[in-house]
């Protein structure tokens, strides 16, 4: 679906090249995310693949198509869920929705109303944007990224500035829209995002690519499969997990007291990140 | 312009009335045409019927009316656009099926005739001058330029309201400036035909004075083409960053 190569790219005025060659490919259906830290380059990225930022050095294909030669159709085909809430404060939310909805042709727009449903802002669909909190506003970004129902999704951090229950909310509709077809670009510094939603992910750091994989595939390479054991009495063991039930050390060792901690352990995105990169996701 | 867009524009130029009547700032701008019809229909015939020595002046009145109805779009746009990019909202407007000309198109047009039309209704109402009806055309589109290529121009430079403040007192300074040229030295004159402004002036002083405003128009709409094109670029490279 969206091809890239050797992607270069440096901001006017700025000495230090924001992306220094990344080689990725976003495969038609899946969800693919750019997992690192504050200036990374995840956004610059982004906004060179939906046509904000030109003047790049590489080469882009989307659907085949260089993307230089794709005219404004391409704007109907894709969906951009901003970094930070953008709308119209004075307007209520209903109406920032119906103004942007009403540059699309030849597409069927989806209702306005269960959009707003789907991520519980019906009661606030008629009040003025400047009245939403940071979180709500957020939403409507959301919202106004898929309303006129595109093929490829853009978002630069969904789950950024949402408490855990709205955050869960947008990762179960982005899942939903992979189930619909859709193709899914995402960045994110949050680990567990790129965990959950993923189907696969690169590290990027300084404006370069450190790894790409499967979630899965990058974890399971440096931790262990093993569990750790500890015990109320102080003592702790680690056990392989193949043939778990039928090591004798294993039973015998649990026997020994009360357990006080059990757990496996693999290593999280971020500890993974951390080995391959050098750097935390934090910084 | 395609009409699919048709819809979209309509709804942009609607959006704007509603943007502009929300924001109590730029609702009070509305008034300031009522306030030079009401000077220049009313105050002014009182004062020059009753003050002789005002009556030299009557073109620098008129003109001064003429481009302060220019100033009205001139702020209420530049100060909806600036907002738009301090809200980064212009980021959605880059990732929508419109171009960067059909976006400007779409909140310049209305501004731009409505400016027109009220000075077209101005200069036709003046008791003071017989203009005839393409020389109040010819003056009402030259001035009407005047708002593209002040909110163009703002919005090329500045990024907030804060600044947009600074930038509107001094885009204002300028705008008026070359009306000194009707206090100074004959020889001083060619001082302010930098400014777009100037040929505006002069081209008015010419229909009221009776002289060939040709030359003078011509060069006017020149330059302010000249200036609409350069800002439009400027504008088109900044504005959806
Ligand atoms: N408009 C700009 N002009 C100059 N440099 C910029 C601009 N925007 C970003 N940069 C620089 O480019 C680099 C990458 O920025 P980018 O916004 O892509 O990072 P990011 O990974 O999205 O970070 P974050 O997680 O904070 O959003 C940074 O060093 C940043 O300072
Ligand atoms: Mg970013």
């Amino acid at each position: 679906m969206i091809e890239v190569k050797n992607l270069q790219y440096t901001y006017p005025g700025s000495r230090k090249p924001a992306l220094q060659g990344l080689d990725f490919s976003v495969e038609r259906g899946e969800v693919f995310g750019f997992l690192g830290p504050s200036g990374a380059g995840k956004s610059t990225a982004q906004k060179i693949l939906y046509k904000v930022l030109k003047d790049f050095q590489g080469s882009v294909l989307v659907e085949g198509k260089d993307l230089q030669l794709w005219g404004q159709s391409y704007f109907t085909r894709i969906g951009v869920g901003f970094e930070l809430p953008n709308h119209y404060l004075k307007l209520t939310g209903r109406e920032n929705m119906q103004l942007f909805a009403s540059f699309y042709s030849g597409v069927t727009l989806k209702n306005i109303e269960e959009l707003f449903a789907m991520v519980q802002l019906e009661d606030a669909i008629d009040k003025t944007v400047e009245t939403y909190s940071k979180g709500m506003k957020m939403r409507l970004n959301f919202i106004r990224a898929v309303q006129h129902d595109p093929e490829i999704l853009f978002f630069d951090e969904p789950t950024a500035g949402l408490d855990p229950v709205n955050a869960n909310n947008i990762r179960t509709l982005i899942q939903d829209l992979q189930k619909s077809g859709k193709t899914i670009f995402i960045t994110t510094h949050s680990m567990h995002t790129a965990d959950e939603l993923c189907d696969r992910v690169s590290f990027i750091v300084n404006g370069k690519l450190a790894a790409t994989d499967t979630p899965e595939k990058l974890k399971s390479q440096y931790g262990k499969d093993a569990v750790h054991v500890l015990l109320q009495n102080g003592s702790e063991r680690d056990f392989k997990l193949e043939d778990l039930g039928a090591n004798e050390q294993f039973i015998s060792f649990l026997k020994e007291g009360e357990v006080k901690k059990i757990h496996t352990l693999e290593a999280s995105l971020e500890e993974v990140f951390i080995r391959v990169t050098g750097e935390t996701l934090r910084a | 312009m395609k009409l699919k867009h048709l819809n979209g524009i309509v709804n942009l130029a609607l959006t704007d009335f509603k943007l502009i009547f929300r924001d109590p700032s730029l609702r009070s701008f509305l008034l300031l045409p009522i306030i030079l019809f009401v000077f220049v229909l009313w105050l002014l015939p009182m004062w020059v019927d009753q003050y002789d020595f005002l009556v030299p002046y009557l073109p620098v009145f008129l003109i001064v009316a003429v481009v302060e109805n220019t100033q009205m779009f001139c702020f209420i746009s530049s100060m909806v656009l600036i907002d738009e990019k301090e809200t980064q909202v212009t980021k959605v407007y880059g990732v929508l099926p419109l171009t960067a000309p059909q976006y400007i198109l779409s909140r310049l047009l209305i501004p731009f005739l409505f400016t027109v039309l009220l000075n077209v209704v101005l200069i036709a109402l003046q008791p003071f001058y017989p203009i005839s009806w393409w020389e109040n055309l010819l003056i009402a589109v030259l001035a009407g330029m005047v708002v593209p290529v002040y909110v163009l121009a703002m919005n090329s430079y500045v990024s907030n309201r804060m600044q947009g403040m600074i930038y509107v007192k001094a885009f204002n300074m300028l705008v008026l400036l070359p009306i000194a040229a009707f206090f100074v030295p004959q020889g001083w004159k060619g001082v302010f035909a930098i400014l777009p402004t100037h040929w505006l002036f002069q081209s008015i002083d010419a229909v009221v004075d009776g002289s060939d405003p040709a030359l003078i128009f011509s060069i006017g709409f020149s330059f302010m083409i000249f200036l609409t094109a350069y800002f439009a670029r400027l504008f088109m490279s900044r504005h959806f960053v």
